[in-house]
Parts: C-alpha cells; sequence; structure tokens
C-alpha cells in the first residue's frame, strides 16, 4: 500500500514538549481524523508536515519525497487549510484563487476553469467577484477550501475544517471531502466534533501530550479500550485521552 | 492592573482609553532602551531650547502688535490642521472598530457617554503630541517669571478639543453623505490632504509659478510690518489668550470646549447608529464585465495580487497621496527652472525628488514584504521565497515608476541629463528602499502602516540615510560635479553591504523574532 505519510520521531519543543517522539503512517487514499484535547499537539503535528514550523528532531514523507530534504517537493503535493481561513480580505474570491494557482504554477486557463468550478460547487459563485472584507466566517472558510483545492493536491490537510460553518456548509464540506476521499485522495483532518470523525474517518489517531495514544479503525480503537462494541467514540476517545493524562 | 476610578464612570472609562492609546502606541516598538533614549535625547533638546528661550526673554515682554498676532494666528492654524488630521482619521477608525465599540454599546453604559469619552480621547491623544513639548519648552521661561505663559497649555487643550469635535462631525458629516462603505477611506485621504494643507499653503508660489524663494509666510510677515495688512477684529486673540490675558483666554477655552461638547453631546445617539451600520460595510457589490485571464506564474501572480492590495489599501494611499503632494512643489520648481536657470539650480529639487522616491518605496515594500496577510500560505506554497521577494519588491517600486514618471517626463523635456540623473537616483533609492524593506523586515499588520518604522530603528535609519546620500549624489551629478557625487554613492554601497542579508539570514531573524 502507498504511503500519502509518514511521520517518524517527530519531536517539538516550546516552552514545554508540544510534539514528543510521535509515529504517524496514513495510507493513500484514506480520510485519516486526528483526534485530542486541546494542547495535545494536532496542531504542530500538521504544522511541521505543511512545512510551517521545524521540527527538533524526526522525518517526514509525504508520497515518499522527504519533507525536510526536499520541502518544495512535497509542498507541491499538498495543501494545508487552517482554522483560520488564510485568505486576504480585500481580495475576491477569485483574485484569491489567481493567486493560489500561480503560487502552485497551474496553468492560468486551467486554474481558472477550476476556480470557476469550486466556487459553485462551494455556492459562491454570486460571491466570487466580491471582496472577501464582508463575508462571514463560514464564506471565508469555504474561500479557504476552494485555494486549498484549486491545485488539487495528493494530500490535503485540514485544522478544524468545519469550525464556524453552518449546518449546511459543514454538510457541504464533508460531503466534498468524503468524494475526494471517494475518489482516491488522502484527507487528514483535525476536529473536536468527535461524530465527523466516527463517520467520516477510515482510520482515526488519538493524540495527547504529544504522544499518539492510539490508532485505527473505530472497531480497533474500541478493542484498544476494552470498550464493548456500540460504544460511541466519545466513550473511548474520553477513556483514552484520560488514560494520557492519568 | 485595574483603573483607579469607580467603574463605569467617565474618568474610568477615560482611563481605558487611554491605556489602550498608550499599549496601541507601544505595540510593535521592542527595543524599548533605543525609544526611550531618542525620547530622552530628543527632550533634552526642547527643553536646551527652552533654557535659552526662557533666559533670552527673561525680563522681556511679548509686545501685542501684528506681526506678533499674525505669528501666533499662524502657529495655531498650523497646529489646528495637524490636530484635525489626526482627529479625522482617528474618529474614522473609531466607527469602524466594531469589537470594541460592540461590547461598549452592549453594555449598560449610555452611548452618548461612550462617545463622549471617546471623543476626549481623541483630544487627550492629539493634544498631547503638542502638549509634551510645549511644556519641555516654556517650562523654563514659566519659572524664570513668564507665569502667564502657562495659558498656552490651555490654549493647547482648547485646540485639541476644537480639532476633535470638528473630526468627529467631519467624520459623521462624511458618513452621511457618502455612507459607511467609502467613510473611512475619504476620511483617511482628507486627514492626509488637511495634513499638508500648511505646507501646500506655505508652497503656493511655486505652484502659481511665482518667486520660488519667498514663502507664503514670509510674504505676509512682510506685509504687516510695512502695514499692508490690516489685521481684522479679535485676530491678536490668541496670541492674548497665551500671554495668560483673562478674556481671550477664556473665549478661546469656551470656543474650543463648545464645539467639542456640541459635537460629543448632540452626535452620541447618531454615533451609535452610524457604528451599527458599519457592519456589514465592507461588502462590496460584485464587480461586473468578463473576468480576467488569470496570470501565469508565481511571479506575475504575486506582483498582480500586490498591486491589487495595494490599490486597495486606504491608509497606504493617504500616505502616498500626501508625499505626492509634497512633491507637486517641487515638481513646478523643476520644470521652471528647468526652463529659465542654469542646470545646477536643478539640483536641490532633484534631491528631493530621489529623497522621496525612497519613501515612497520604502513604505511600500513594509506593505508588500511585512505586512502580508498570510505568510502561512506563502510558506506552504512550493514557490521559492526568493521569487515571492523578487515579485513583492517588484510590486512595491512599480508605483514608485508611475508617480515619478511625469516630473522626469517634464524634466527632460528642459534638461534631458538632469532627468537622467534624476531618474537613475530616483530608480536607485527606491530599489535600495525595496532592498533594506525585504533584507530587515519586522512582520506587522497593514492596520499598523502608520506605526511601521518603529518595527525596526535600524531598517528606519539605513533607509534615510541611504535616501540621503542617494540625494546628494543625484544633487552632485545634476550640478555637473561627477567625481564628487562618487563620494556618496561609495558610501551609500558600503551601507547597503552592511545592511545586506542572504536568503538564511532572513528566515533566521525571521523564526528569532517569532514567539
Amino acid at each position: 500500500m502507498t504511503e500519502a505519510l509518514i511521520v517518524r520521531g517527530l519531536n517539538k519543543r516550546f516552552a514545554k514538549p508540544a510534539v514528543s517522539d510521535l509515529d504517524l503512517t496514513v495510507h493513500a487514499g484514506e480520510l485519516y481524523a486526528l483526534l485530542g484535547p486541546n494542547g495535545a499537539g494536532k496542531t504542530t503535528t500538521l504544522r511541521m508536515v505543511a512545512g510551517l514550523t521545524q521540527p527538533d528532531s524526526g522525518a517526514v514523507e509525504v508520497f515518499g519525497v522527504d519533507a525536510r530534504k526536499d520541502p518544495a517537493g512535497a509542498k507541491a503535493l499538498l495543501a494545508w487549510a487552517p482554522d483560520e481561513a488564510m485568505i486576504y480580505d480585500k481580495l475576491t474570491p477569485l483574485e484569491y484563487l489567481e493567486f493560489v494557482a500561480g503560487l502552485w504554477n497551474i496553468e492560468p486557463r486551467a486554474a481558472k476553469t477550476k476556480a470557476e468550478e469550486l466556487l459553485a460547487a462551494l455556492g459562491l459563485t454570486d460571491e466570487a467577484r466580491r471582496r472577501c472584507e464582508g463575508f462571514s466566517r463560514g464564506m471565508k472558510q469555504k474561500v479557504a477550501l476552494a485555494g486549498a483545492l484549486i491545485h488539487d493536491p495528493k494530500l490535503l490537510i485540514l485544522d478544524e475544517p468545519l469550525t464556524g460553518l453552518d449546518a449546511a456548509a459543514a454538510r457541504l464540506v464533508k460531503d466534498m471531502l468524503q468524494a475526494r476521499a471517494d475518489a482516491g485522495g488522502t484527507v487528514i483532518l483535525t476536529t473536536h466534533i468527535l461524530e465527523v470523525a466516527e463517520r467520516m474517518a477510515d482510520r482515526i489517531g488519538i493524540i495527547a501530550g504529544g504522544r499518539l495514544m492510539a490508532e485505527g479503525t473505530l472497531d480497533e480503537l474500541r478493542a484498544k479500550a476494552g470498550e464493548a462494541s456500540g460504544r460511541t467514540l466519545e466513550d473511548v476517545f474520553l477513556q483514552l485521552t484520560s488514560e494520557a493524562v492519568a | 492592573m485595574s483603573l483607579p476610578f469607580k467603574p463605569a464612570s467617565t474618568p474610568w472609562l477615560l482611563a481605558h482609553e487611554l491605556r489602550l492609546t498608550w499599549r496601541g502606541f507601544k505595540a510593535g516598538r521592542k527595543g524599548g532602551v533605543g525609544a526611550w533614549i531618542a525620547f530622552v535625547f530628543a527632550g533634552s533638546m526642547i527643553l536646551t531650547g527652552g533654557i535659552f528661550l526662557g533666559l533670552g526673554l527673561w525680563g522681556r515682554e511679548i509686545p501685542i502688535v501684528p506681526l506678533a498676532a499674525i505669528i501666533a494666528d499662524l502657529i495655531l492654524a498650523m497646529i489646528l490642521t495637524l490636530m484635525l488630521s489626526t482627529t479625522l482619521a482617528a474618529s474614522a477608525d473609531a466607527l469602524y472598530e466594531r469589537n470594541d465599540l460592540d461590547l461598549l454599546f452592549s453594555s449598560p453604559l449610555a452611548p452618548g457617554k461612550v462617545l463622549f469619552v471617546r471623543a476626549l480621547g481623541l483630544a487627550v491623544n492629539a493634544g498631547l503630541w503638542f502638549l509634551v513639548p510645549a511644556v519641555l519648552l516654556l517650562t523654563p521661561a514659566i519659572v524664570l517669571g513668564h507665569w502667564a505663559w502657562a495659558s498656552v497649555f490651555v490654549v493647547l487643550g482648547a485646540a485639541a478639543l476644537g480639532a476633535s469635535g470638528v473630526g468627529l462631525l467631519l467624520a459623521m458629516a462624511l458618513f452621511a453623505l457618502i455612507g459607511p462603505r467609502r467613510t473611512r477611506t475619504v476620511a483617511q485621504v482628507m486627514a492626509a490632504l488637511i495634513g499638508a494643507a500648511f505646507f501646500l499653503a506655505s508652497q503656493y508660489r511655486n505652484l502659481m509659478g511665482e518667486r520660488a524663494s519667498e514663502s507664503l509666510f514670509a510674504r505676509i510677515a512682510l506685509d504687516v510690518r510695512d502695514g499692508k495688512i490690516v489685521l481684522p477684529p479679535f485676530a491678536d486673540w490668541p496670541l492674548r489668550a497665551a500671554l495668560g490675558q483673562p478674556v481671550p483666554l477664556l473665549a478661546v477655552t469656551a470656543i474650543g470646549l463648545g464645539i467639542f461638547l456640541f459635537a460629543a453631546r448632540v452626535l452620541g445617539r447618531r454615533f451609535a447608529d452610524a457604528a451599527a451600520a458599519t457592519q456589514g460595510a465592507e461588502t462590496r457589490k460584485a464587480a461586473k464585465g468578463p473576468t480576467r485571464a488569470f496570470a501565469a506564474g508565481a511571479f506575475r501572480a504575486t506582483v498582480r495580487k500586490e498591486l491589487r492590495l495595494v490599490s486597495r489599501d486606504a491608509a497606504l494611499l493617504s500616505q502616498v497621496l500626501l508625499r505626492v503632494l509634497y512633491l507637486l512643489p517641487l515638481a513646478f520648481a523643476m520644470s521652471r527652472s528647468a526652463a529659465h536657470l542654469p542646470v545646477w539650480a536643478l539640483a536641490g529639487p532633484a534631491a528631493a525628488v530621489t529623497f522621496l522616491a525612497g519613501q515612497v518605496a520604502g513604505s511600500l515594500i513594509w506593505i508588500t514584504v511585512s505586512a502580508e496577510d498570510t505568510p502561512d500560505l506563502l510558506a506552504i506554497s512550493p514557490t521559492p521565497m526568493s521569487v515571492l521577494r523578487r515579485a513583492k519588491l517588484t510590486a512595491a517600486l512599480i508605483p514608485v515608476a508611475v508617480l515619478l514618471a511625469i516630473p522626469i517626463a517634464i524634466l527632460a523635456w528642459f534638461a534631458p541629463l538632469a532627468a537622467l540623473w534624476t531618474a537613475i537616483g530616483a530608480g536607485l533609492t527606491a530599489w535600495s528602499s525595496g532592498l533594506i524593506g525585504i533584507w530587515h523586515q519586522k512582520p506587522g499588520k497593514r492596520a499598523d502602516f502608520r506605526r511601521r518604522r518603529a518595527g525596526s530603528f535600524l531598517a528606519a535609519l539605513a533607509e534615510l540615510l541611504i535616501a540621503f546620500l542617494f540625494g546628494g549624489a543625484t544633487a552632485l551629478a545634476v550640478a555637473g560635479w561627477y567625481v564628487w557625487a562618487l563620494l556618496p554613492l561609495i558610501v551609500a554601497g558600503a551601507v547597503m553591504m552592511a545592511l545586506r542579508r542572504t536568503d538564511e539570514q532572513i528566515v533566521a531573524a525571521l523564526r528569532a523574532a517569532s514567539p
């Protein structure tokens, strides 16, 4: 099986250890949910994978490309969408997508077509030429998501992608992510909404105190937690993370 | 730290306002020791001047004659325009600071009280810029016997109150006339125009094509001395007020206070409504017509994005406009001198154009490089940072080239060689300012544009020095002293070499500066 992401012995320390000796493997074509309590190290881990934070030590490989030796090669394959949308208030969605497409060196005509398709899919066609400054948080998130998808990344990393979205927009985004995974794309997401991970994720990683506490399908996690089948992910999550705290 | 006043009282709210202003002023000024040394040095210089002034005027009284009255009027007018420039921009900003106002208006505080205190904060802020130097300058004279001169502080306070009132009234008038979406932009541009009004007035003879060597103020002073101008009634009241005469002092204070109270009390409710109306006001109509083709590649896409953002940044545009206004009299003087005077007479204006090119480029490079809204987006892209920096430098230099094209083209018509040297000097200065902005970038927010120089004292100083050196070299070259022009060029080259940072050094400096 091709691995989309391999993380080995990843360490990062700020005032105290944020990520400690973390190993993680995400298979190509799967939707992987990374869960953990606040301050567990989820965002720091993903920022290191995206090349935004330098690890103190460890290895990151994206589709076989060593992200520390060839950061540009790894970045060409992935997209990162944090919980705070990385957009420009004074640009329109179309102008924003033009800029992002330029950064990934996408052929202009193909990029324009793709941008219009994405905006249509996200229900933003009418807003495509309006500056983002008056947009709601949810609309900004959708523009940022379109930016993350414009270069058709092999690995899509999303940090709390559903934050600030209303029910309809959240459903739309979930459907897009699911469709992407079904089409063979790889998606890694963090979320506090355990129901989303439970319903969507092929595999789930639970991180606490900068360490991976458990990883697997929901059934595998239940087994690790010694829970009977039928218990929710919330029960399993709380048990595993409370063990970490203890 | 808790505030030493009764919660929700006017003094408590004002103290809160001033605390926020002070913290905003301090934001980005990390080199505390350097800033304090600069403040202490400037303060000492003013105080020393004050001691000489006090000693020089010991035992003498200022005569209330037309010349003294006109000088006092002009100084007060200049202070008022500068205060109004500050308070108008701040009044418009106050309407749009949604988080703060939402909190205040959702509290049990009366909206009128909120506006009153905010307006008072504007007045204190505008007044302090003049009161602090005035205290340093005049205290020695006051201690040495001119007790009545303490009235100057009261006059400055009244001026600050009046300017705040007018600033608020203007902001609200703009709001009513052109709506919430354009008010902030127009207010910022107006503030820049008002700030430059005195300079432009002083240069009107240059603009009108008369003798460049004579300023408006010198002419007025001479005319008054020769008895050609008769002062209108009450024109000497600002001077009399400043010298402590009770009735004029009371009148000046009453006017300032009256304007302030009128604006603050009458507009209370409307201000709250206007502030509420700004919510969502940034939403613009969608553009019409066919969409442009996408730019090809990271370089072009980045240049296009930066130019769009620059053209949509009201604060930046007002600052650039201000510098263009300063450039106008120079351009007129250059074109006339080029037609009638020997070429060396162009040296000064050419140096000034070169200097201004550096200043505008410095502002633009700060916006494009240091004030990048989404640095993470650039960091996760596969585009090398060197390409992005080159694109940002290009985007910063394009507006400078456009601004300078007209004065240099006019100059080229009359004195082609002088135009060539000016173009080379201005280009080198702008390019060097851009490189300094890249090498010594300090991430900041667009909203902090006016405080950008506080981010890196070294870069600001270097930018000034380089602009002076290239300006000097340009002046010498225009005057025909080519060998002498090499000297400042060599020094500028050495300074640039000392300031130069590699990509790795820039990244390391940014990492070290990040929390």
